[in-house]
């Protein structure tokens, strides 16, 4: 067996070349060269990485440029074409059609059921069950299902997305746990799975919901909650008077307001004894949007013990109930309070309330300031 | 003994140096590590959110957008159109005509049929006065108020008359040439609308005058986001909409692409991730209308009047025991038109420069004084260190450097060596920024022009890095010597215009 280190001059042993010129460096120089090292193959590694996720990118391009006409075909011919023909009764669909060796591959599935969720949005009535008969024919739903009991948070995300997206139901148990989740993007997509797809109650999450409705999940959830088709709109009061959580009862106080559910107005007036004054402020603001009148004289009783943010909603409601009995009562505000807000929204409430004479004569009784405040509030240009 | 002083003197430096550039080195390390986390919980959240749904929802927070224009008439009323077709129900779009000498104002009120009106004007912070208000008699640009004020020498001055006027709880600060992404307002107020942990805490006795417990928000009130901006000097833009992105020609804005991508995605990122924002640029930022008045608005005087805001923003939320955040999102939201020689560049960071040093100086209280938590025992700290001291250390080291080699006490072998150390990892640091980009922004069409960029990185430490050295010590330099500043012009060429030729 040849040597395959060389012998040093001396014949004393073996030697590492260069190891005695490393050995000699100071370690600082040493951990330095590592370094070098380390950053060049960092920097190789991480230009490779680039280029590798934009090709992938492409990839995935070339993929859905593929597959998509093929999935587009088949549809038109299977689904739109056998509707269009007008066939007595439903129109036998092939489902077979669709089960060729393309949809075998993982991914061209995974295009196949974002591709249906889209027609699916986009179509309703029988076209749109036809993509949701579909859909399950495939089997695509115990695919969406298996994601949804995955580990991973976004799988589960992207699983319950899929069902909801197809209607397909999710039993209670398997999704009312999420709803309560404390990751917030599976909680707030349960919360909107379980909206649309329950057939009963499809409000039970806001009894058992103790983690909070964040105002962005409102928003998402006040979309989904009126653009579903045939729900069941409970009356909200029910949450307003006895939940626990702040803020389901802030937004059932914006759906009260959306479904104009007058009836929920007594439960409403009961938060004005509520002791966090944001939500009060909240409830002020519903009564005005409700336009409900019998609580403006209790409105106007309680103003002058309120924090500044329910007095200004205070006399944004008087104003948008609009019935000329609290003229007055602005006319004072207005005049009198030191607040520029205050003075701006009592003008704006008053010119609302008021007939034009004594709008005219609060004109002529008001120095420079106010009198700009009024003309602001007249102007038809200027909303806020 | 005279020796021995400098022997001393000598060690010291070399060791201070040494730990302070390791430190340094792992601050971008560790940044480069929040940004990914960071940039990865994003994705996540994005893929799930259908922003084009939520975009007219009447839940969604009113946001006044703010865009002051001094001498604009050549961009103007392109730009305010692109403001005016934003993807959000609720806003308004105000424009401050800063005294233009030109024909900015009488542009506007030709193509916008605007009106005076009178308003009511309710100064909360300072501003030069405040000469008239426009609104539109169009109903299509119900949402456009125009102010059009005294000229206040500064950006700062103009954006104080437009929160002045802002209708909205919340601001949107930008520049009128710069261009944003349609979906920018629901993006950028996501942040505030769901940052966990709400609790409501009810704090002392009974209101003596109301008899209510009152309640304070026991939860993180988010106080000013941003996003990521970038040059679009080469970038097609047509009609107001950029078409096609690509990186810029021209080695100046080239650079600051580069640096813009490092300091957004990277920096900025990493920074949120822990809660510890210095700054959000003046370019594009979304705050909260009250705590920003609470704070005093805009600093007229300030160099550096975004860093300036939000440094007081959050010192006012430290100062009255209120939990906040900063946050960052990491999509390009906003192109902008970068320096475009060496000339105006230089006029740009040596403002900078002098504001960092103002900054720095005006809040010395906040520096390394436990009182203000994270903006006073981080944000401030590595400001100071990192930023602010940065070009002062590297010009000694570099006199320091000629020193030791004119008289022969180095090793040019080990200097080299540490020299390229510093110089790969900067790279590497650089390139990591340009991936954490590619993940969330593909606005590159080709991989050549992403690598082409990426090659800037080897060139920066060189070429670009010295002159942002020698431009910051020059601004610490006027601020010191009280040098008068002038403010000049960007001499824009405008988005989508013809070359001049």
């Amino acid at each position: 067996m040849p040597d395959i280190l060389p012998v040093n001059e001396t014949g004393e042993g073996f030697t590492i070349p260069y190891f005695d010129q490393w050995m000699a460096m100071p370690v600082i120089i040493r951990v330095a060269v590592v370094f070098i090292g380390i950053s060049t193959i960092f920097i190789l590694y991480i230009q490779f990485r680039i280029w590798f996720t934009r090709y992938k990118g492409y990839l995935l391009n070339k993929r859905v440029e593929k597959v998509v006409p093929v999935i587009d075909a088949l549809i038109a011919e299977e689904i739109f074409m056998k509707s269009e023909t007008g066939q007595k009764g439903a129109p036998h669909i092939n489902f077979d059609a669709f089960r060729i060796p393309l949809f075998a591959n993982h991914k061209n599935k995974q295009i196949l059921i974002d591709r249906l969720i889209n027609y699916r949005r986009s179509f309703s009535g029988s076209i749109g069950n036809h993509f949701k008969q579909l859909y399950l024919e495939l089997g695509l739903d115990k695919l969406s299902t298996k994601k949804m009991n995955r580990r991973s948070w976004n799988m589960k995300v992207r699983g319950i997305r899929e069902l909801t997206g197809m209607d397909v139901s999710i039993s209670d148990v398997n999704i009312l746990p999420l709803t309560n989740s404390k990751r917030h993007e599976l909680r707030t997509e349960a919360r909107n799975a379980y909206i649309k797809l329950s057939k009963n109650e499809p409000f039970k999450f806001f009894d058992i919901s103790s983690e909070p409705l964040l105002d962005w999940d409102q928003i998402e959830l006040f979309k989904t909650i009126t653009t579903t088709e045939n729900i069941a709109i409970p009356n909200f009061a029910r949450w307003v008077t006895y939940s626990n959580n702040k803020s389901i009862i802030s937004f059932c106080l914006k759906l009260i307001v959306h479904y104009n559910q007058q009836d929920a107005a007594p439960a409403v007036i009961k938060l004005l004894e509520t002791k966090d004054h944001i939500l009060r402020a909240e409830a002020i603001n519903c009564l005005g949007k409700l336009k409900y009148e019998p609580a403006e004289a209790q409105l106007r009783h309680i103003y002058s013990n309120q924090p500044l943010n329910c007095q200004l909603e205070i006399l944004k409601a008087i104003g948008r109930m609009s019935t000329g009995e609290s003229a007055q009562f602005l006319r004072q505000e207005f005049m009198y309070s030191t607040d520029f807000d205050i003075r701006k929204n009592a003008a704006m409430s008053f010119v609302r309330n008021a007939s034009p004479e004594y709008i005219d004569e609060l004109m002529e009784a008001s120095n420079d300031e106010n009198k700009l405040i009024l003309k602001h509030s007249m102007n038809p240009l200027i909303k806020y | 003994m005279e020796t021995s002083i400098w022997d001393y003197f000598s060690s010291f430096f070399e060791r201070g140096v040494f730990i302070y550039g390791m430190t340094m080195l792992l601050a971008y390390a560790l940044l480069a590590i929040l940004s990914y986390i960071a940039i990865n919980r994003f994705r996540k959240k994005e893929q799930y959110t259908d922003y084009s749904q939520l975009t007219s929802s009447t839940l969604a927070p009113g946001i006044s957008v703010i865009a002051p224009a001094f001498n604009e008439a050549v961009t103007i009323i392109q730009n305010v159109r692109s403001l005016l077709t934003l993807n959000y129900s609720r806003y308004e779009v105000i424009i401050v005509n800063d005294g233009s000498t030109d024909e900015t104002l009488q542009k506007l009120i030709d193509e916008f049929d605007l009106v005076h009106v009178d308003f009511a004007y309710n100064e909360k912070i300072k501003s030069k006065p405040v000469r008239r208000i426009f609104k539109s008699s169009n109903t299509a640009y119900e949402k456009l108020v125009v102010i059009d004020k005294e000229n206040g020498k500064s950006k700062a001055d103009a954006s104080n008359a437009g929160i002045n006027v802002a209708s909205f709880n919340y601001f949107l600060c930008t520049d009128v040439d710069c261009i944003i992404e349609k979906d920018t307002l629901i993006k950028m107020i996501q942040p505030f609308m769901s940052e966990e942990g709400r609790k409501i805490k009810e704090v002392g006795e009974p209101c003596p005058e109301c008899g209510y417990v009152h309640v304070i928000e026991d939860n993180k009130r988010v106080i000013a986001t941003g996003a990521t901006l970038r040059i679009a000097n080469s970038s097609d833009i047509e009609d107001g909409v950029l078409v096609r992105m690509r990186p810029p020609k021209h080695w100046i804005p080239r650079f600051q692409e580069m640096e813009y991508i490092r300091s957004y995605v990277l920096g900025k990122m990493g920074w949120s991730m822990i809660n510890c924002v210095p700054n959000v640029s003046g370019g594009l930022g979304l705050f909260d209308k009250e705590i920003a008045i609470k704070a005093g608005g805009y600093d007229p005087l300030s160099f550096g009047e975004d860093m300036d805001l939000v440094t007081r923003m959050c010192a006012y939320m430290r100062d009255n025991k209120q939990k906040y955040a900063v946050r960052y999102i990491p999509s390009t939201q906003c192109w902008t038109e970068g320096p475009p020689n060496l000339k105006v560049f230089g006029r740009q960071r040596t403002r900078w420069g002098r504001g960092l040093i103002q900054i720095i100086t005006i809040h010395k209280k906040i520096l390394f004084n436990p009182r203000y938590g994270r903006l006073g025992l981080v944000v401030f700290p590595y400001n100071f260190l990192f930023e602010f001291l940065a070009p002062i250390i590297e010009f000694c080291g570099i006199l320091y450097y000629i020193y030791i080699l004119i008289t022969g006490q180095i090793n040019v072998q080990n200097a080299l060596v540490l020299l390229l150390f510093v110089y790969l990892y900067s790279v590497m640091i650089t390139t990591i920024s340009l991936f954490w980009d590619q993940l969330v922004n593909r606005n590159y069409k080709t991989w050549a022009e992403v690598f082409g960029l990426s090659l800037m990185a080897f060139l920066e430490p060189i070429i670009y890095h010295p002159l942002i050295v020698f431009f910051a010590l020059r601004g610490y330099y006027y601020f010191i010597t009280g040098q008068k500043h002038v403010w000049g012009n960007m001499q824009r060429q405008g988005f989508g215009q013809a070359p001049k030729k």
